[in-house]
């Protein structure tokens, strides 16, 4: 069985990087959209600074710098698109070709989510850089916080991977998901500390993104990597983000069935 | 006016279109105002660390937003669903059946689809203008709200200009959806006043996507800021715009009535 | 040994109804009216190991439906229904393995990339050893033809081309059932029969069970000895080809060549059609026999054959007995998703 999953991947993913390859004109123009957002983000904040005195809270410029570009790299990591894709799957029959393999569609979406990644480094990585070096950010990580990225990164891939699969699940059940998943977003968007560090929002709205899902699936490992946890924050950050990948591997698990149920492959 | 006449037209076969799928109201409503809300809290979550974001104040930031959200209503009404549709259509060969219509085909391929619900944010965009203008307590005369209106019609102008070039484009390179992606995210940094960006984003906002124009310049002329020299700028631009396109697309129809089916 | 059963196999969808108009359409936004369409009902039928059938009705009979129902992509209304031991709907992995859904315009090949690759990757998914795999890609190509056409990308194949590898692909795992929907549509001639031979070679060789739908006559003729007739959801008859066109046509159709031009044929049987020498006549089948002893006896015949009418006319014919016999046939069958 294992060995069959291991074939999989690998082969699966082999192919889905090919595939991404002959879109890669799509690949680029989608990355200016993610780059483009911390960088707007980025901006304002720095502006904010400016008139202050140089100070937000308990970031500086150098600091502001760092926090949007790790989140912006981190952020292209671990995003997904299936929430969007689900309820096109479903609605245009194209579901039926998958559904007829013993493949769980869940594999084939995570070997191309990864595909993709690994693809689009090669944009990511130098425009990172180029930033990196027109906007100074000030970064001295110790090197445990090297090492504990690499998982912390990968959790969080995790974490949000099973979040956003599971809700891409309703459109089995809703039409159009398409608000359910703006207000996802919107959530996303704040709880996860891509309008701002979460220690800059109020402090109600940092309870909430502490008990939320969202901040492991984004802020905290670039907060780990800015040195503003100690070694146990991250520990509980890693014991947390496996608790939630558990809880999606449930909820993903028991949906499914009932969801295929739902499917009324329409269309040829 | 026979282009009044025709986006009427189209704007009830949207009706009927969109009326099909009731949800879309509700799931309309529901999006602007969420966006709406996530717009006015990022506001809110700046403003707590300051009082004034490259001069702007509080309330001046939310009429820049009203005008953000009524750009986008007007854009996603009629410019954008229509000139997507554009794209298509010289991709199925389905351009020719405009063609052959007798009407001038850059009226007809422009209000070709209208998505009736974006008119929500139509209205909702200058409510909440009008309300933070109330709020900062500035008296508007006639000649600034006439100005305003030139900038608002010149702001749609450019960016409908704008989009027609982009869908010409199409002509010769056929599969350019996503280059409307690019369009979509540059559009993004217009909920905040352009002057904040670094010089190359500015020079990007204002030369390469022309949104600056779209939002910042119509904010700027209703809160009284807006300097005449620019007032001139931009109209001088809609009107250089419009006829360019305008050119722009002739050349293009011709590609396209001489390449082969 | 039978490999797929069905027992009053039913499904049924709900779809919104809406009068047209602007009012009606506004109305609609708060309250909304629904109908159910019985897409399939009570069908039952019973295929053995190694058949080939063929499944016959216009458009929106419920033919897409019930293979959608034994492939497992829809969950039966009511009823049971059995292939290979399993219950389809399950979709458990070794029930996926053994089976495989052609159809006509799906694909399971990916569309960027050179065909070989698709052949790769359902060899990962279906979890085929490597020796066994090549041997039957082997095989596959040669049938189909294929050598040329295994380094291009899917986009680059014309239908015909794209439909071979289509076949194709669907069988590397070699199941043991297929489902083949609409899988001539659209092709020329020479691929339809092209198709047709592989799939007749398949089924010999490998013993699989095929069950194929397809508007074209020739498809059935060639492949299948036995048909179901499906209509308005419900099976209409069930059993050998042969049997329908004895059933339902009671005529047969004599064509005589003849030396020279005959005033009127009609007091030997009723005249279809007379093109210069050739007469075209109907006769009822008990008839047959003595009216083509007279015609030879009395004219000048110079060629004489008996034909079946067009299978096309027989089915056309179950169709039209079927909806005299039915009083609410007026329902609409677009409606059928």
């Amino acid at each position: 069985m294992s060995a069959w999953f291991g074939d999989i991947y690998r082969t699966l993913f082999k192919i889905e990087l090919a595939v991404m390859f002959q879109y890669r004109a799509a690949v680029v123009i989608w990355l200016i959209g993610l780059v483009l957002q911390p960088v707007i983000y980025l901006v304002v904040w720095l502006t904010v600074a400016e008139t202050e005195g140089g100070r937000v809270g308990d970031f500086d410029a150098g600091s502001l710098s760092a926090y949007f570009l790790i989140m912006m790299v981190v952020n292209h990591a671990t995003f997904s698109w299936h929430m969007w894709e689900m309820g096109y799957r479903v609605r245009s029959g194209s579901f039926n070709s998958l559904l007829v393999q013993p493949l769980h569609p869940f594999h084939r979406d995570i070997i191309q989510n990864m595909a993709y990644k690994v693809l689009s480094l090669a944009i990511v990585l130098p425009v990172t850089a180029l930033l990196w070096w027109f906007f100074e950010p000030t970064l001295t990580p110790e090197p445990w916080m090297w090492i504990a990225l690499g998982p912390a990164v990968a959790l969080a891939f995790l974490v949000r991977f099973f979040f956003e699969w599971s809700l891409a699940l309703l459109a089995f059940w809703i039409t159009d998901t398409s608000g359910l998943n703006n207000l996802y977003m919107a959530l996303f968007f704040f709880l996860a500390g891509r309008m701002a560090p979460i220690s800059l929002l109020p402090s109600w709205g940092q309870a909430i993104a502490n008990a939320l899902p969202f901040r492991l699936m984004l802020a905290f490992p670039v907060e780990l990597l800015m040195g503003r946890l100690t070694p146990e924050q991250v520990m509980d950050g890693f014991l947390t983000q496996i608790l939630w990948i558990g809880l999606g591997w449930l909820t993903v698990h028991l949906v499914w069935t009932r969801a295929s149920a739902r499917y009324s492959a329409v269309g040829a | 006016m026979r282009l009044l006449r025709l986006f009427l037209i189209y704007l009830r076969i949207g009706l009927l279109y969109e009326l099909q799928y009731r949800a879309n109201f509700w799931i309309q409503m529901g999006k602007s105002i969420m966006n709406l809300v996530v717009a006015l809290a990022g506001v809110a979550v700046i403003y707590e660390h300051t009082t004034n974001l490259n001069g702007w104040v509080p309330a001046e930031l939310v009429v820049l937003l009203g005008i953000f959200v009524l750009m986008t209503g007007v854009l996603g009404v009629v410019v954008r669903p229509s000139m997507e549709k554009l794209i298509e259509d010289v991709r199925d060969g389905n351009l020719d059946f405009t063609l052959t219509k007798p009407e001038d085909a850059q009226v007809l391929v422009s209000v070709s689809q209208v998505r009736v619900w974006q008119l929500i944010d139509v209205v909702l965009g200058p409510i909440v203008s009008i309300a933070a203008m109330l709020h900062l307590g500035r008296q508007v005369d006639l000649q600034q709200m006439g100005i305003f209106a030139i900038t608002l019609l010149a702001g749609t102008a450019i960016l409908y200009s704008f989009w027609l070039i982009l869908a010409t484009i199409s002509f010769w390179f056929i599969r350019i959806e996503n280059i409307f992606m690019i369009f979509h995210s540059l559009y993004d940094a217009a909920r905040w006043p352009v002057t904040i960006y670094p010089g190359w984003l500015q020079a990007a906002l204002t030369f390469l996507v022309p949104v600056t124009f779209a939002v910042t310049v119509p904010a700027e002329a209703l809160i009284g800021r807006l300097t005449h020299d620019y007032l001139m700028l931009t109209i001088g631009l809609a009107v250089a715009l419009l006829v360019i396109s305008r050119l722009f697309w002739r050349v293009g129809l011709r590609q396209y009535a001489g390449a082969s089916a | 040994m039978t490999t797929i059963r069905c027992d009053n196999l039913t499904k049924t969808y709900t779809v919104p109804v809406r009068d047209p108009g602007l009012l009606n359409a506004a109305k609609s936004l708060f309250h909304r009216r629904t109908r159910d369409v019985e897409a399939v009902k009570d069908v039952c039928f019973e295929l053995a190991e190694g058949e080939i059938v063929g499944f016959l009705g216009p458009n929106g009979a419920g033919k897409t439906t019930t293979l959608k129902m034994l492939s497992g992509l829809l969950q039966p209304t009511d009823g049971q229904v059995e292939v290979l031991g399993f219950k389809p709907f399950r979709r458990q992995r070794d029930f996926l393995r053994q089976i495989t859904l052609v159809m006509g315009n799906r694909n399971q090949l990916v569309w960027d990339i050179p065909v070989a690759d698709s052949f790769e990757r359902n060899r990962a998914i279906y979890g085929l050893e490597r020796p066994a795999f090549t041997e039957t890609v082997d095989m596959l190509v040669e049938l189909l033809d294929l050598a040329e056409l295994l380094d291009k990308p899917v986009r680059n194949l014309s239908l015909g081309e794209r439909m071979k590898c289509e076949v194709a692909v669907a069988l590397l795992h070699r199941p043991r059932i297929l489902f083949l929907d609409e899988p001539t549509l659209g092709l020329d001639v020479t691929m339809q029969r092209r198709i047709r031979t592989f799939v007749a070679e398949y089924n010999r060789t490998s013993g699989a069970t095929v069950l194929l739908t397809s508007h074209y006559m020739a498809d059935v003729e060639a492949l299948c000895e036995r048909v179901l007739v499906i209509h308005h959801g419900q099976l209409l008859f069930d059993g050998q080809l042969d049997e329908l066109v004895q059933r339902f046509s009671p005529h047969k159709t004599i064509v005589v060549d003849l030396e020279t031009e005959e005033a009127d044929l009609s007091d030997y049987a009723e005249v279809v059609h007379t093109e210069g020498n050739r007469v075209t006549l109907t006769v009822p089948k008990e008839l047959t026999a003595a009216t083509t002893g007279r015609l030879l006896a009395d004219l000048p015949v110079i060629d004489l054959t008996v034909e079946d009418p067009p299978i096309e006319e027989v089915i056309e014919r179950v169709f039209t007995q079927q909806l005299q016999h039915d009083p609410d046939s007026t329902s609409d069958d677009s409606a059928t998703p």
